[in-house]
C-alpha cells in the first residue's frame, strides 16, 4: 500500500529530476481555496487542481464561461449536468486532450495544477498526461494482451524490466479489481472482455503509470448496471489512492460515489459544493430543478 | 366487388411491378454483359497463352519461354522437313551441316526463345517503385491524418494528390523524360523509370492509406496519448500496427497498377530488346540502376505492334499476354481477398 | 505514509529531459518528416507542370521560325497553287467513285460481264480521262516551282545550320575556325523572283485549266441511274464552285509578299487550330492538334457511349436490386477487370476484336448499320470498344459510391408512401446522386482520353480529321490521338527539335485537359454534398 502511495514523479526515472521531496518552499495555496483546512502540509482535502475564470471556445462558439472550480486532492469530485452543458469540455482541458481537436482554444482563464499553470509554454503536454490519466465513455482496450495493455504506459517511459512489470501489471489489476477475472488469460486480447470489464481494463491501464489524478469521463455510459455497480466500488476504492474527477449524467451515480459535486448548465459553473448538500440542500433553483429530475 | 377469399393486402399483378421486373432484367443484363466481356477477353488470351505456356509433356511448363532471352524465330525447309528453329540453333545447324550452308528462311523477330529478360526487368521495376512509393505515400498520409490541421498548405496538399490522381499515365511518361531521362541526366534506366512510376502511383498510395489510418479508432489514439505517450508513440505503436495490414492490402492494388502500365516507362526505363539480363556486366555496382530494362509491358506492345500476326508469332504474342495478365491478376486478386478478409477481421 | 506534497510546485510538468536538436525534438523532427513527405505531392504537380512548358514552350518561338520560313522562301506561294491542285484531286476522285458505282451497277443489277461493263463505261472513261488530264499544265509549273522553293529553303536552312556551327566554334574559343565557316547569305528577293516570276505562266495555266474542265464536263456522258445521275450533276455543281475559286487563288498569288511578318501569335494559332499533323516531310511540316483531339474525342465518346449506359446501369442494379450474395461476387469481378493492363487490351483488340468486329459488319444483315461494312479493322469503334471496358469500372465504382452515399432514409420514406423500388430508384435514389454519377462519368472521360496503349495499338493511327459527312459512319474510320502520337513518335524525335517540343506541347494539352476534367468533377461532387445536407 505504501508504495502505491509514492507520489509519481517520485518513480520517474529521469534522472535530472529532482525528488519529490526535495525541500520546496513551501507557498502557499491561494486564497480562494475555499474547502478543506489547505495548505501544503495536508494532502487530503487541498486544493490540487485550480481552474481560474477558464473560457473555452470551439471555433467560434464559447463552451466554458468564466469556470471558477477548485477541485481538492484525494477526492472524489463529480461533475453533472444536462448534456452539451459543458462538462465533459472542462474535463478534458484538465489534460488537455482538447488540443486534439481542431480550432479550440483557451482564451482567458487558467488551470493550475499543483500551481502550474497547465496552458503555459513551458509545459510538457506529454508530462501532464502522466501525471492526469483519463478513462473515456467508450472502453478503449488496445487490440493487444491484457498485459500490454496495462504495461503500455509504463514501457512508453522505458520501463522494461519484466519483474518489475510484472508486479505493476498484477498490482493495477487488483487495483482495478480485475485481478481475479483474468489473471489466467493475460495473454489473450484485451478486446475478448466484457464491456464492463474493458472498462475496469482502462482503469487498471490509467493506474498503471501512477497519474495523480484520473479523470472519467461518464465511464459507465456504455455499461449495464452490474458492470456499473463494480465500476462505482471500483472508483470508492481508488479515492483512497488518486483525485478522482468523473463526469456523469446519472445523478444517483454522483450521489453514491462523489464527494463534491459541481452542477453545470449552457457551459457555466452554476453550483459547487459537497455532494450530500447538492442533493439534499441546493441553494441554487436550477441546481435544484436538475437534480429533482425537472430537467436534462 | 371483393371476392370472399381475397384480402385487403392480396397480391395483384399491375403495371409498376410489370415494369419494374423488366427494368431489373435490363439492368441484370447490363451488369452480366460487362462480366461476360471481361471474361471473352481473359479466356481468349488464357486459353490462347497457355497452349505456349504449357506443354503436354513433363514437366508441364515451358520452361524455356520463362528462362530464356527472346529470339529470332527461322522458319525454314531443310531435307524435305519444314522446321522452326531460334537464331543460334539456326546458326549452330548452319555451322555443322555442310548441307544447310546456304539455307534460306524466313525470319520472325523475338518469336522464339523465351521472356526472362522481361519478367526479370518487370519485377525490378516494381519492386523499386513500389519501396519509393510506400515511403512517400505512408510517409504523407501519417502527415494528412495524424499531424495536419487545415490550412492552407494541407489544402494545397490535397487538391494536388486529387489532381496528381487525374494526369494521364503518358504525361508522367514525358515529365520522367524531361526531370530523370534528360535534367537529371539519368539517360533511360531502371532509376528513372523507378520514380517516374513511383510518382505516377503516389496518389493511389496516399489516399488508400490514409484512409486505412483514418479506420483506426479514435479512441486508440486517445487512450495512448492519455497515458503520457507522445505524438509519434502514440503512431508508432498504436496507430500504424493496426493500419499496416490495410495499407499494405491497398497498396498491391497500386502494385497491380505500376506493373500494368506502359505508357511512363516507354521512354524512361524500357529498352525493346537487350541481350544482357540487368545483373550481368556491371563494372560498377551504381551501374545496376543506371541501366534500361527489358518489360513485359513494354514487350507486348513491341511484339504486338511491331510484327506480324501469323501463326509462328502468335505464340510469343499470346504467351506474353498471358503470363503478364496472370502476375497482375494475380496481385490483384490478392488485394481483393486480402482486403475483404481484413474487412471482415477489423471491426473495432 | 505519505511524503507530503506541495501545493504549489513550480517544477511539476516542466520536463527539461527531451532531447532537442536545433530547437526541435524528436516529435517535430518526426512531423517535419512527414509533413516534407506530404508536400512531395505539391512539388511533383508544380515540377510536372514546369517540365512540361520547360520543355514544350520553345515549341512556339520555333514553330514561329518554322512558319518564317515557309513564307519568306516561298513555300507558301507555291502552296497557294498546291490546294489548287488537290481541289481537282479530290474531284477526280468522286469521278472515280461514280465510276465505280456505275460499274456495280451494270455488273451486279444488269448482270453484264467485266468486259461489257467496261465497254459500256467507254464514254465515261473518255470523259473522267479529259477531266483529270485537264490539270497537266498546272500540275508541271506546279512541281517545278516546288522544286525551286524546296532549294531555297534548304539553302536556307544549310545557312542557318553554319550559324550555329559557328556560334559553337565562338563558344568554344576556335575564333580562327569560326570566321573559316563560310555563311552563304540569302538573297531572298533574288531567289524568290524565280518563283514570282511564274505569274504569267500560271495565269495561261490556270486558264486554260478552267477551259479544259469546263470542255470535259460539257461532254459529260448521261447516266441512267437516276441516283447516279443526281451524283453527276452534283459533280457538275462542284466543278464550277472549284473554277469559280480560281480568281481567288490569284489574287493571293498576285497580293503576297514574303516581307509580311508572321504574327507572334501565329504558331499557337497554327497549332491550336492547325488541321495537319504532319512531321518529317520534305516540304513543310505542320504540328496542328486538331485531327489528334478530334481522333482523341471520338474515340473518347464512342467509349463513354457504351461505358455509361453498362457502367451506371451496373451500379444501379448492384447498388439497389442485386441481393447480398450477388453484390459480394460481381463487385470483384469488376474490380478485377480494372486490373486488366491495357497493354493486353491492345494486343486483344489487335489481334482478336478489331478481325471480329470487320467480320461482323461485312455480315449481310448488318449491312443497315451505318459505316458497316468497313475494311479496317483497327479504328474507332475497336479501341472505343476496348475503352469503355476500362471505363465501365472507373464509372462502376464511383457511382456505386454516389448511390451508396444516398441516405437510406430517403429510400425509406419513398417505400413507406408505397413506391416500388423502381419508383423509388428512378424518382428518390439517382435523383439524389446525380451529381456523383455525373463526376463518375467525367472521371471516367478523364480515364479514357488519358489512356495511351490501347489507341496506340487499335484506333488505326492514321492521323487525319475524322470525315463527319459520312454521317454515323464515322466511327468506322481509323484516327491517331494525342495519347497515342506522344508514344509513338516521342521515341524517335531528336531531343530538343521542334518536332520533340511539339509533343511535350501536346502533352501540356493533355495534362491541361485532365486538371480541367478533374477539376470539373470535383466541384460537381462538391455540389452534390451540399445538396445532401
Amino acid at each position: 500500500m505504501t508504495a502505491l502511495n509514492v507520489p509519481a514523479f517520485a518513480m520517474d526515472i529521469s534522472p535530472s529530476k529532482p525528488s519529490a521531496s526535495e525541500a520546496r518552499p513551501l507557498t502557499t495555496v491561494p486564497a480562494r481555496a475555499t474547502s478543506g483546512p489547505g495548505g501544503s502540509s495536508a494532502p487530503v482535502g487541498a486544493t490540487l487542481i485550480d481552474i481560474d475564470h477558464l473560457n473555452f471556445f470551439y471555433g467560434a462558439s464559447q463552451a466554458l464561461h468564466g469556470i471558477n472550480l477548485q477541485i481538492e486532492e484525494k477526492k472524489v469530485t463529480a461533475f453533472i449536468g444536462p448534456s452539451g452543458c459543458g462538462k465533459s469540455t472542462l474535463l478534458r482541458c484538465l489534460n488537455r486532450m482538447n488540443d486534439l481537436i481542431e480550432g479550440t482554444r483557451v482564451a482567458g482563464g487558467k488551470i493550475k495544477i499543483r500551481g502550474v499553470d497547465i496552458y503555459d509554454p513551458t509545459v510538457d503536454v506529454i508530462e501532464l498526461r502522466k501525471r492526469v490519466g483519463m478513462v473515456f465513455q467508450k472502453s478503449n482496450p488496445f487490440p493487444k494482451s491484457i498485459y500490454e495493455n496495462i504495461t503500455y504506459g509504463l514501457r512508453l517511459q522505458g520501463r522494461s524490466n519484466k519483474a518489475d512489470l510484472d508486479a505493476v501489471v498484477e498490482k493495477s489489476l487488483r487495483g482495478a479489481a480485475l485481478w481475479d477475472e483474468v489473471k489466467d488469460r493475460l495473454n489473450s486480447s484485451g478486446l475478448g472482455l466484457s464491456g464492463g470489464q474493458q472498462q475496469r481494463l482502462c482503469i487498471a491501464r490509467a493506474i498503471a503509470v501512477e497519474p495523480e489524478v484520473i479523470l472519467m469521463d461518464e465511464p459507465c455510459a456504455a455499461l449495464d448496471p452490474i458492470a456499473t455497480v463494480k465500476v462505482e466500488e471500483l472508483i470508492q476504492s481508488l479515492r483512497e489512492r488518486f483525485t478522482i474527477v468523473i463526469v456523469t449524467h446519472n445523478m444517483q451515480q454522483a450521489a453514491r460515489c462523489s464527494d463534491k459535486t459541481a452542477f453545470f448548465y449552457m457551459g457555466k459553473l452554476i453550483e459547487y459544493a459537497d455532494t450530500r448538500n447538492i442533493f439534499t440542500k441546493p441553494s441554487n433553483p436550477q441546481t435544484e430543478a436538475y437534480v429533482s429530475g425537472r430537467f436534462g | 366487388m371483393n371476392a370472399p377469399d381475397r384480402h385487403v393486402f392480396q397480391a395483384q399483378a399491375n403495371n409498376a411491378r410489370r415494369w419494374e421486373a423488366a427494368a431489373v432484367w435490363v439492368f441484370r443484363c447490363a451488369t452480366y454483359s460487362v462480366l461476360v466481356c471481361g471474361a471473352l477477353v481473359f479466356g481468349k488470351i488464357v486459353f490462347q497463352g497457355s497452349q505456349t505456356v504449357f506443354t503436354t509433356k513433363a514437366p508441364f511448363i515451358n520452361t524455356a519461354f520463362f528462362t530464356e532471352s527472346p529470339e529470332t524465330l527461322h522458319v525454314f525447309e531443310f531435307e524435305g522437313k519444314k522446321m522452326e528453329l531460334g537464331d543460334r540453333d539456326f546458326r549452330a545447324l548452319k555451322a555443322a551441316n555442310p548441307a544447310a550452308k546456304d539455307l534460306r528462311s524466313e525470319t520472325f523477330v523475338y518469336s522464339a526463345g523465351g521472356i526472362f529478360p522481361a519478367i526479370a526487368g518487370t519485377v525490378l521495376l516494381v519492386i523499386g517503385s513500389m519501396t519509393i512509393a510506400l515511403t512517400l505515400g505512408v510517409s504523407a498520409a501519417i502527415y494528412l491524418s495524424e499531424y495536419a490541421t487545415q490550412g492552407r498548405l494541407v489544402t494545397a496538399i490535397r487538391i494536388s494528390i486529387l489532381n496528381l490522381a487525374g494526369v494521364p499515365s503518358i504525361v508522367f511518361g514525358l515529365f520522367g523524360v524531361g526531370l530523370f531521362v534528360i535534367f537529371f541526366d539519368w539517360n533511360v534506366s531502371l532509376l528513372a523509370g523507378w520514380f517516374t512510376l513511383a510518382l505516377m502511383v503516389l496518389p493511389v498510395v496516399i489516399t488508400a492509406s490514409e484512409e486505412s489510418l483514418k479506420s483506426v479508432p479514435q479512441g486508440f489514439r486517445e487512450g495512448s496519448l492519455a497515458l503520457g505517450a507522445t505524438k509519434w508513440q502514440t503512431i508508432r505503436t498504436n496507430v500504424l500496427p493496426y493500419a499496416m495490414p490495410g495499407i499494405l492490402t491497398s497498396s498491391i492494388l497500386g502494385i497491380a497498377r505500376v506493373a500494368g502500365e506502359t505508357a511512363p516507362i516507354m521512354f524512361t526505363a524500357a529498352y525493346a530488346m537487350r541481350d544482357k539480363l540487368p545483373w550481368e556486366d556491371l563494372t560498377h555496382y551504381s551501374d545496376f540502376v543506371f541501366q534500361g530494362v527489358m518489360a513485359l509491358p513494354y514487350h507486348i506492345y513491341v511484339v504486338s505492334s511491331k510484327i506480324p500476326q501469323n501463326e509462328y508469332t502468335e505464340r510469343v504474342q499470346y504467351g506474353t499476354a498471358f503470363v503478364f495478365l496472370m502476375i497482375v491478376a494475380l496481385i490483384a486478386t490478392t488485394s481483393i481477398l486480402l482486403r475483404n478478409h481484413l474487412r471482415n477481421r477489423y471491426r473495432w | 505514509m505519505d511524503a507530503p506534497r506541495p501545493a504549489h510546485d513550480p517544477e511539476f510538468l516542466v520536463n527539461k529531459t527531451r532531447v532537442r536538436v536545433l530547437g526541435l525534438s524528436l516529435d517535430d523532427a518526426v512531423k517535419f518528416f512527414f509533413g516534407g513527405n506530404a508536400f512531395i505531392s505539391v512539388v511533383v504537380l508544380t515540377l510536372i507542370t514546369y517540365f512540361l512548358f520547360q520543355e514544350g514552350f520553345g515549341f512556339f518561338g520555333q514553330n514561329q521560325r518554322s512558319l518564317l520560313t515557309y513564307r519568306q522562301a516561298g513555300l507558301e506561294y507555291v502552296d497557294f497553287i498546291r490546294t489548287q491542285e488537290s481541289g481537282h484531286t479530290a474531284l477526280t476522285r468522286y469521278i472515280s467513285d461514280l465510276r465505280l458505282r456505275q460499274f456495280n451497277e451494270l455488273t451486279t443489277v444488269r448482270k453484264l460481264d467485266l468486259e461489257a461493263a467496261n465497254a459500256q463505261l467507254a464514254a465515261f472513261d473518255e470523259f473522267s480521262g479529259q477531266f483529270s488530264d485537264g490539270v497537266d499544265p498546272l500540275r508541271g509549273l506546279l512541281s517545278d516551282l516546288t522544286e525551286q522553293a524546296t532549294a531555297i529553303k534548304t539553302k536556307f536552312l544549310v545557312a542557318e545550320d553554319k550559324k550555329v556551327e559557328r556560334q559553337q566554334l565562338v563558344d568554344a574559343g576556335k575564333s580562327v575556325e569560326a570566321a573559316a565557316v563560310k555563311i552563304d547569305q540569302i538573297d531572298f528577293p533574288a531567289e524568290l523572283k524565280v518563283l514570282t516570276g511564274a505569274l504569267p505562266l500560271y495565269r495561261t495555266a490556270s486558264a486554260e485549266f478552267a477551259a479544259k474542265l469546263t470542255a470535259a464536263l460539257a461532254k459529260a456522258p448521261t447516266l441512267s441511274n437516276p441516283e447516279l445521275a443526281t451524283r453527276l450533276i452534283r459533280l457538275r455543281e462542284l466543278t464550277s464552285d472549284y473554277i469559280a475559286t480560281f480568281p481567288a487563288t490569284l489574287r493571293s498569288l498576285e497580293t503576297w509578299d514574303y516581307t509580311r511578318p508572321v504574327p507572334w501569335y501565329q504558331s499557337a494559332t497554327s497549332f491550336i487550330t492547325g488541321r495537319q499533323w504532319l512531321t518529317a516531310s520534305f516540304w513543310q511540316d505542320w504540328y496542328g492538334i486538331v485531327p489528334l483531339f478530334m481522333g482523341s474525342l471520338m474515340v473518347s465518346l464512342v467509349a463513354l457511349l457504351i461505358a455509361v449506359p453498362f457502367g451506371v446501369g451496373a451500379a444501379i442494379y448492384i447498388n439497389q436490386m442485386a441481393s447480398a450474395r450477388e453484390q459480394r461476387i460481381v463487385k470483384p469481378c469488376i474490380e478485377f477487370i480494372s486490373a486488366f493492363p491495357s497493354v493486353v487490351l491492345g494486343f486483344f483488340g489487335i489481334a482478336v476484336l478489331g478481325q471480329a468486329l470487320r467480320l461482323l459488319s461485312q455480315q449481310e444483315w448488318l449491312a443497315w448499320v451505318p459505316g458497316f461494312p468497313f475494311s479496317e479493322r483497327l479504328n474507332i469503334l475497336t479501341a472505343g470498344c476496348l475503352l469503355a471496358l476500362i471505363a465501365v469500372p472507373t464509372i462502376f465504382t464511383l457511382a456505386e459510391d454516389a448511390l451508396q452515399n444516398v441516405p437510406k432514409a430517403f429510400k425509406e420514406a419513398s417505400f413507406a408512401l408505397g413506391a416500388t423500388r423502381l419508383q423509388t430508384i428512378i424518382r428518390i435514389v439517382v435523383p439524389a446522386s446525380l451529381s456523383g454519377i455525373i463526376s463518375a462519368v467525367l472521371l471516367g472521360l478523364g480515364r479514357v482520353i488519358g489512356e495511351t496503349m490501347v489507341v496506340l495499338l487499335c484506333a488505326g493511327n492514321r492521323i487525319a480529321i475524322p470525315d463527319f459527312t459520312a454521317g454515323l459512319a464515322v466511327i468506322t474510320q481509323p484516327v491517331h490521338t494525342m495519347t497515342g502520337i506522344i508514344a509513338q513518335e516521342m521515341g524517335e524525335v531528336v531531343q530538343g527539335s521542334i518536332h520533340y517540343r511539339a509533343l511535350f506541347v501536346v502533352g501540356l494539352v493533355l495534362f491541361f485537359l485532365s486538371l480541367a476534367i478533374n477539376f470539373l468533377a470535383q466541384k460537381i461532387v462538391r455540389k452534390y454534398r451540399i445538396s445532401i445536407g
